[in-house]
Formats: C-alpha cells, structure tokens, sequence
C-alpha cells in the first residue's frame, strides 16, 4: 500500500511501486486531467505538483509518492474557482485542440511558485513542454496575465 | 439550395423529454467533383453528409436547451464554436443556451467523408443556418398555437416564443408535439442583424480544456474496461507472419493473448502490464529491404516517376528549354515530416455479440465505423461510433484502422478493451507528410519581368492511396490532388508558366499532414520568387504584385499583400543580423500573406516577430481565426526550421520528441500581429492556409541577413 | 618522465606504496640492471600509479561521467554526447523546470529516464567536457575547485558516491536499449581510485 495525498484528499493504492504515477492517477484514480503524451518525460503533457514541484508524472515511480501532496489539474481549480493560471488561459482563450494544455498549466503554475513575475528567459527556460497545435504564443500572453492576477490577489487578500 | 420539406424527420426522444429534428442535406457529388471541390474551389467546400439517412441535428430538451449534434469533429480548430454561433443567431438563442455535441453514428447523422481540408466552417455556412432557422419557423408554429396566437404574429427571442405578453420557452413548446408542421426554408438573417457570428466568441470548449474534464478518446471509460496493446513492427515495410508468446502467456495482468492472421495484441488489467507483455512477445516478421534514406530521396526526385502536367498557360516548356539564354534554375527539397499531435491514436472499443460500440478521436467517421463493421461481420448499423473531441488531427486521423485492432481484442475477451499506440509506434507508423523535391526555372524579360515560370516537383503519396478516397480517384484525377495543393503558380500576369506534378510511391505511408502539399511546395515557389525579385533588383513584393493578374482571385491576394507589408513597415533591407522576410501563398481560395522579422546569430535563426494578413471570405468568429493563423505559424515555423525524420537501417526514426525537433515556447515568435480582411462576405478555409508562406518568409530573412540561400528544409545555416 | 606529487601526500602512504611495489614484482625479479634498486622500486610506483590513474581515467572520461561535466552549462545526452533537448542547461537546476522534474533517484525503466540520487550537474567548477585526462585530474585534486576535498575525501566521493557508481548501472534509454557502461568494471575502477591515491595521487605529465 501507498499512501499520499491527492489535491488534499488522503488516498492508499495497492499497486507495484514502480508503476508510474500517471497511470495511478489516470485510471486507478481515475482522474483524466493529467495526460499521455509520450511517456519518456519528452512532452510534458502529464505535469503535476509533488510537494509543489512540478514532476513529469510518467517517469515518476508511484512509490516515490508515499507521504506527499500532489496535486493534478483537476485540484489546481475548477470552473466555478479557477486557479489564476486557469483564469488567464480562459481570458486569452489559448486552448485549441486542449490535450497539452494542462501539462502547461501545471508547468506554469509551478514556475509562478517559484518566481511571481517571470520574465520572457524564464518563461522559455521554464516552459518546455510540447504543443503541436502552436498556442506558444497565447500561452506566454497568458503567463503574464497570470503573474498579474496573482500579484493582485496577493495585494488584495 | 434549399432545404426539401420531405426531407425534414422529427424524432420523439425515449421517455419524452424533447425531441430531435433532422433533414437530409444535400446530394452527394460525384467522387471527382466532391473530391476536387473540397481540396481545391473554395466556392463547393461542402459539408457530404450521407443522404440515405435522416440527419438528427437538434435536440431541444425540456430544460430549454438546445442540443447541436455536429457531425464534424473538433480537433482545435474551433469549429464547433462557429457552429453554434450559426446555430444561435438563427434559432434566436444566446450561445449559452446551446451546447455542441459529437454526433453518434447511431443518430443517423454521419459525415460521409472526413473532417479535414479546412472545410467544415465554410461548409456549414449555409445549411447550418437554414436548418437553425428551420426550427425556429417550427418552434413559432406550434408556440403560436400553445399560446392561441398567429404564427405571424409570434416573436422569437433568447430560446422563448412570445405573443400577447405570454411567453413559452422552446422546451416547453415541443413538450408533448408529435405532430410538427414544416415549413419552407426561410429567409436567412441579413449580416448587418448578426449578435454572434463574426463577433470573438469564446471557444465553447474553453473552459473544459483549461480544467481538464476528460474529453479526448484517451479518457474514455467504460464499466469492467480492460487495457490492449498491439505489436507494431518498427521497421519499414514488415509484415506479421507469426508469433512465440509464451514468455507473454502468464505475465502479471495479462487476460489473453491474442493471435490474429494479421497481428498479435494482449489484453491485460492495466496498461502498463498490457505493455510489458507485449514487449515479451516474440513476432516473426517478413521483412523484404532494409531503406535509407538516401533510397527515399532517390526515389523522390523530379523527373522519376509518374509527370503530369497540372498548370499550362502559354509555351512556358517552349520558353525554359534546356540551354536557354538567361534561364535561372534553383533546387528545393521537404524532408519526410510527422504529425507528433500530442495524443495518442488508439480507440475504446467494446464489441457484444451483435453490436459494438466505438469510443474514439477521429477524423474519418464513417470510414472507420465501416472498417470495423466489415472485420467484425457486423452490420454497419450495428456499430455506433462515438466522436470524442481530438487531442490533435493534423490529417493524423483520416485513416484510423486501429479502432479495428480494439474491436477485435475487446470481442476476444467479452468485454470493453482501450488499446493505444505508444510514442514510438505513434511516430514509426505515423502516416507522414511526403518528402518533396522541387525544380523551379524561370527567365526574365528586358523589363525585369518575369517571362516565364515552371515548378516541377515530385512527392510521394498524399490523396492517392488513401483510405478515404476511393481508389478509382488517382485514375479520374490523374495527379495527386493533394501534393498539388499550392504547387500552381498564382501569378496570372506571367505569360508562360506551368506546373509539373512527378509522384512516386513510397514504401511506407505517407498521406494528409495539415495543408498537405501547401507547406513545401509556398517554401519552393515563394523562394524562387525572392531569387528572381533579386535578380531583378527590385523589392520582393512590388515585383509579386506586378505578377498578379486583375481578377478576383487577383484582387484578394494583392490586398492581402499590401496590407502584410503596410502593418509590418516592410523593409527590403537587414539591418545588421535583423531583417524582414515576406512570401504570400493561396489556398482553398483563401489568400494569406506574411512578414517575418528574423535576426541570426551565430548559426541560429530566430523569428521574432510575423505579421500574417488573411482573407478567409468571411470570419465568423475572428478571434478563433486568428487563433488557427497563430497556430499555422507556430507550426510551419516548426516544420520548416526543425523537424524532419529519416530512414535508417529501415526504421523511421527518431521515435520521440526532442530528438524529433520542434518549435518550444523558446522557438515561437514573441509577436504575431494577424490582420483578417472579410474579402467575400462567405466564410471560406482557415485552418490550414497560414502554413503555406511561412517557411519562404522565413528563409528569405535569413537571406537579407546572412547571403545564404537555404533551398532545403529544416533550414539550417551553413 | 617527470613526476609532480601531490602536495598532500604523507610519507607514510609513500612505504606502503613501495612495499606493494616490492611484492608485486618479488625480490628475485630482474630489473634493469643499470637501474639501481631505490631508483627502481621509484619508477615501479610510477608505472603502478600511471597505470591506475589511466584506468581511473578511462571511466571519467567516459560519457556517463563526462555528460554531466559540461563546459558549457549545457548538460549532455546519450552516447553521442549531444546536448540535453528541449535546451535544459545549469539554469534549470534552480529553477521551476529543474533536473528532478524528470530525473528521480532511481533509474525508470519505463520512461528511459536516468536517476540517482543527487542527480544534477556537476559544480560549476568541475567542467571537464573537453579537457585532457591530465587537466581533469589537476581539476578534480585542486581544493579550490572540488569543494575543499581533501585526497581522502576525492577518494570516497569517486568510489562511494551513489551519482558516480551510477555509471555502472545506467539502465536503458527511451527505447529500452541498455546504456553503455564505463570500458573499466567497477570493482577495477574503485581500486583503481584507491591505488592512485595511496601512491600519492601523482598525476603524469606530458
């Protein structure tokens, strides 16, 4: 058994510790935010949060996960409380086909943790994960939108 | 065109909670005329839905909300916005109040071909509206007689029907009809009245993709679901023969292992044991070559293979004769490119004894529910396919056989089987965008004019051999239709020109790739061109514009020209290791014209900056439109600066990203300036034109900076 | 050849040296007869230590060492030695996107990620991308560069250290194939290490 905890919900798994985490997420959990991309940690479309870092969940063993906090897309924000990154990404309308953007989002998000007002090398140092249909361009409008609205919600709360 | 009244079908929902209209919509084309009319004449982008069935549309439930069921999928181009903003301003409803659905097969309501070519807004556009509007007489019809008015005299507003101060909404106007009267087609919406459509909608999808809800074909689910994976070989041209499985036979997870004549594949509880089982697979595979790439390149070459002649206009064969005075000649050349759209091709399938049900992203409905139909000995009917949203196309999907291989594990074990390519697979078996080898020739008046122009290329298979076109099409068509898409020169004014189509067929596949042909054969052309402007000594664009001929086509494409350059400030000249580059391109009738701002430092191109003006007719949601310009972009900077696969010991390799090169964040531009013009007031393609000029933009910068010429894609310096 | 010791070396390491010398080849061994015997037994611990110090070097030339001792903050990949993709350089260590958002402490079969523990580029200091053995060896020994290691500590830090021993257990790559291992077994390599620094760490000149 594997104990973490899960966009703040305490979870136990049975499975072979060395499966990676994505897959535990993706359909023992069944949580279909984060994605499959490549599965060689190449793409990024299966980024999450271990203890507020990002992690390539498809390279990252299950058994590395006991005792930590993880958080998916789906715990970052909802539709009624989108996380500021969420909330830039729908005011920039970046999405096209959407099945990296949550990998990205997760990217991004991380990077604001750790640095609220990144500039444009640290956004392409930071942000290397691969979208085919080329929302590169609203993604880094959004970035900084999002930087932004974090910055206000920290002046006003 | 009208909509025939006999043709309208109303269906009452199960349980009576709403009910669904249909109608069949126009005939079908003959194969030539719906095939050329949908790559390549913009005025018959045509939506080719079958018409042996009704086609269920719209679902308005008691809650007063409309269903659309669209039988077109979205794959990111944004379509589905388009569609209901058509829908919306003709049912007179907010767009809220109208949610888009993939339309099972088991509604009747099929696309007879495929979602692709940049069609579907366009195709749309008038049958769409006419149906909306449609149901909307309907709804004032029996509105009127619930509220004991005169349908004349019956206002429609936000989902409701009014009259006298009375109001009912449309759920509760079809509450208990059966009986629905259908009226002729009405009169559609003047432009000027339009709420929604050319405003910047949010996509309707928007908020889904941004909080992740399971939407793709990957995240489907279904009760008792079991895991499959197929061996797939990875080299070239392999073909299965037999298979040892008794390393596999026992392994954690594994249900069964299946042998088929065809392929093996494992059922297991998970995906990662279906994996490691099939990895303990022994295939015995036939295979005849080992390739190379220089076997491939040998292979595509102008001059080998089958020629036709696909543009004449004048003795430009005549006036660029071997030998000739003053003729100029360069070279280009595409590498083999692969979709890499970040999901998976895979299917969830689950087959009972005399139905099946197909969960899947697809671009090719029909088709594939067919091919299932036919390995399983089903009838058609009793395979309901359903579209999920499309973690990418591309064109990657208009050929999508695996559901097959899922349908056929899922029968084997009795229950629902998901059975996915990996990586590897997705990229060795991806149905690639062609190589291309291109000869331009041209010569030059006394004027600096130029006299004459001929392209010749060669390119392996993209329309031809594909599933979805019947075979008989390479007979009617004689070229490939799709390798052609941009090879002809759209500079009337030049006496002679003509374009030369070469194709030979490769031993692996190669077929749709987004604007198919349109990529490297603008690279080709649009390059040549900038060579001649220089050795002609005149600005690049002038000299386009002197080429262009006064016609409508003409028209468009010369102002989107001018208004690239005039927003970009063109200058002709680098300014240190920083210039403009600019190249134009139509397709499916929609003209598109870029300026790259490129600066060079060592040996690393970067583009800054691209100014993009685009006439798509008329956009109907001009943010999404700007969107897919963005994305074109991104994309053909990234096909044409990095990518390209190779052919090694008879594997296409690499097999992954990174090693398979495309554009990052790093790598796009940092602004994209996109200037639309509503040149014809009908919506035409979109998603797919902004590729054709980018790469020539680019290489034609690199030019001014550098003196280098780069005639062969990914472009790199010397 | 000329000899430069390293300043660190203890008289007392020097007799064990010899003595290891004097068994290996035994008293009635013929050496070079206008060789005299104190001169010999000298030149033998030269050869004993040139010969561990190529071995030595030999893994630490290695690509498995030598891809995460960069010159130019661009971590290297693979056999061929290209730099890391997706333009990952020593930036990265401290940042959002940093080694451990890929690499964990283990090897991951199923993604052909590499990982050990402390995974991350070499210091700063430790560029060895490029440089000779000899040059390396002046790198690895000077304190001002290895973080004020001492022989001792080098000597521990090369045969101890889970992220060096992980050389010998690479595991696969993205497609599964096995990476190449260092041309020198482990157990040769660490005594190899051990010999090199008990006969002084004497690192050859040209």
């Amino acid at each position: 058994m594997i104990s973490f905890t899960i966009n703040g919900k305490a979870q136990m798994v049975d499975v072979e510790g060395d499966t990676p985490l994505l897959w535990v997420i993706r359909d023992m959990l069944n949580m279909k935010g984060t994605k499959f991309g490549c599965g060689k940690a190449a793409c990024g479309a299966c980024t999450i949060h271990v203890d507020g870092e990002a992690v390539r969940s498809c390279s990252y063993a299950v058994k590395y996960a006991e005792g930590k906090e993880i958080t998916t897309i789906e715990g970052l924000g909802t539709a009624d409380n989108p996380h500021p990154v969420q909330q830039a990404w729908i005011d920039e309308v970046v999405p096209q086909c959407g099945y990296c953007q949550p990998g990205f989002m997760m990217a991004t998000a991380a990077l604001l943790n750790k640095n609220p007002n990144p500039t444009d090398e640290d956004i392409d140092k930071n942000i290397i994960n691969v979208c085919r249909c080329g929302t590169y361009y609203r993604m880094r409008k959004a970035i900084k939108k999002a930087a932004a609205l974090n910055a206000n919600s920290i002046t006003n709360s | 065109m009208g909509i025939s009244r006999r043709k309208f079908v109303v269906r009452t929902l199960l349980g009576g909670t709403g009910v669904m209209l249909g109608a069949a919509y126009l005939g079908r084309n003959s194969i030539r005329r719906s095939i050329y009319d949908m790559m390549e004449n913009p005025d018959m982008l045509s939506y080719m839905g079958d018409t042996s069935n009704p086609l269920m549309w719209f679902e308005i439930t008691n809650d007063n909300k409309v269903v659309l069921h669209s039988p077109k999928v979205e794959m990111g181009q944004g379509s589905f916005t388009s569609m209901v903003q058509m829908a919306a301003e003709e049912l007179e409803m907010d767009i809220s109040q109208i949610s888009i659905v993939h339309a099972e097969t088991a509604t009747g309501n099929i696309d007879g071909m495929s979602t692709g070519g940049s069609t579907t807004t366009a195709g749309f556009w008038q049958p769409l509206r006419e149906l909306a509007a449609t149901m909307r007489e309907m709804l004032k019809v029996e509105g009127a007689k619930k509220l004991g008015a005169e349908a004349s005299s019956v206002v429609a507003s936000k989902g409701t029907i009014s009259a006298g101060g009375k109001t009912l909404t449309y759920g509760e106007i079809v509450d208990g009809v059966t009986d629905w009267e259908i009226p002729e087609t009405p009169a559609l919406k003047d432009p000027k009245d339009f709420k929604f459509i050319g405003q910047p909608v949010a996509r309707v999808d928007l908020i889904d993709k941004v909080v992740g809800t399971p939407m793709f074909g990957m995240d489907a689910t279904m009760p008792d679901m079991l895991y499959g994976a197929v061996v797939r070989p990875d080299r070239i041209g392999a073909k299965y023969k037999s298979s040892d499985i008794s390393k596999a036979q026992g392994m954690p997870g594994v249900i069964k292992i299946v042998q088929e004549p065809d392929f093996v594949g494992v059922v297991a509880t998970s995906i990662v044991e279906a994996e490691n089982a099939k990895k303990a697979i022994i295939v015995d595979w036939q295979i005849d070559r080992s390739w190379q790439t220089k076997d491939i390149e040998d292979a595509i070459q102008v001059g080998k293979g089958d020629k036709m002649i696909i543009q004449k206009v004048g003795d430009a064969d005549g006036k660029l004769e071997d030998g000739g005075e003053g003729i100029i000649t360069a070279e280009y050349r595409s590498p083999i490119g692969a979709h890499a759209q970040l999901e998976p091709n895979g299917a969830l399938a689950h087959v009972e004894s005399d139905k099946a049900t197909i969960i899947m992203s697809t671009q090719v409905i029909q088709l594939t529910r067919s091919e299932v139909a036919k390995r399983l000995g089903l009838d058609e009917e009793k395979v309901n396919l359903v579209p999920t949203y499309l973690g990418g196309g591309f064109g990657r999907r208009l050929h999508t056989p695996n559901a097959v291989q899922a349908a056929v594990l899922s029968k084997a074990v009795g229950k629902p089987v998901k059975c996915f390519f990996n990586r590897k697979e997705e990229f060795q078996k991806d149905t690639f965008r062609p190589p291309t080898h291109h000869q331009l020739k041209a010569k030059l008046d006394a004027n600096g004019n130029i006299e004459a122009l001929e392209h010749s290329f060669a390119s392996g298979d993209v329309m031809f051999n594909a599933a979805m076109v019947p075979a008989i099409a390479g007979t009617i068509l004689g070229a490939d239709i799709g390798a052609t898409r941009g090879a002809r020169i759209q500079y009337g004014n030049i006496p002679h020109h003509r374009a030369v189509s070469w194709h030979s067929e490769l031993p692996f596949a190669t077929s749709w790739w987004r604007s198919l042909g349109l990529l490297a054969n603008t690279f080709a052309i649009e390059s040549f061109m900038d060579e001649l402007a220089v050795s002609a000594g005149k600005d690049p664009i002038q000299f386009r514009l002197d080429h262009i001929q006064d016609d409508e086509a003409g028209r468009r494409l010369k102002a989107v020209i001018e208004s690239a350059r005039d927003k970009a400030g063109y200058q002709d000249t680098a300014n240190g290791k920083s210039a403009m580059g600019f190249a134009c391109s139509t397709d499916a009738g929609t003209p598109c014209a870029h300026v790259a701002e490129v600066t060079v430092s060592g040996k690393e191109i970067k583009v800054n900056k691209v100014t993009c003006t685009i006439d798509p007719g008329y956009a109907v949601n001009p943010d999404q439109v700007k969107a897919q310009s963005e994305g074109c972009i991104i994309m053909g900077l990234s096909a044409s600066m990095y990518e390209r696969m190779y052919v090694e010991d008879g594997q296409l390799r690499p097999t992954i990203y990174g090693p398979y090169k495309m554009a990052l964040m790093r790598d796009a531009p940092k602004e994209i300036d996109v200037e639309i013009i509503n040149g014809t007031g009908k919506p035409g393609a979109v998603g797919e034109p902004p590729l054709g000029p980018i790469g020539a933009a680019i290489a034609n910068a690199v030019f001014r900076i550098t003196g280098q010429r780069l005639r062969e894609m990914p472009l790199t310096l010397a | 050849m000329k000899k430069s010791l390293f300043p660190l070396v203890a008289a007392g390491i020097m007799l064990t040296s010899i003595s290891l010398v004097t068994a290996r080849y035994g008293p009635d061994e013929d050496l070079p007869a206008e060789v005299t015997a104190e001169s010999s037994e000298v030149a033998n611990i030269e050869e004993e230590s040139e010969i561990a110090f190529n071995k030595m070097m030999d893994v630490l030339t290695h690509q498995r060492c030598i891809n995460c001792h960069p010159n130019d903050d661009i971590p290297k990949q693979g056999e061929d030695q290209h730099p890391h993709r997706f333009g990952i350089t020593r930036v990265n260590s401290m940042t959002a996107t940093n080694c451990n958002t890929c690499h964990q402490s283990t090897n991951n079969d199923y993604s052909g990620v590499p990982g050990a523990p402390e995974w991350a580029l070499a210091p700063d200091k430790m560029r060895w991308e490029g440089l000779s053995r000899i040059e390396i060896a002046q790198s690895m020994m000077k304190p001002e560069n290895n973080g004020g290691r001492s022989a001792e500590d080098v000597m521990h830090h090369l045969t101890e250290h889970e992220l060096v021993l992980w050389a010998w257990e690479p595991g696969v790559d993205a497609e599964g194939n096995p990476r190449e291992k260092p041309p020198v077994p482990v157990d040769e390599y660490v005594s190899a290490v051990k010999k090199w620094i008990e006969l002084g760490a004497v690192i050859p000149e040209q």
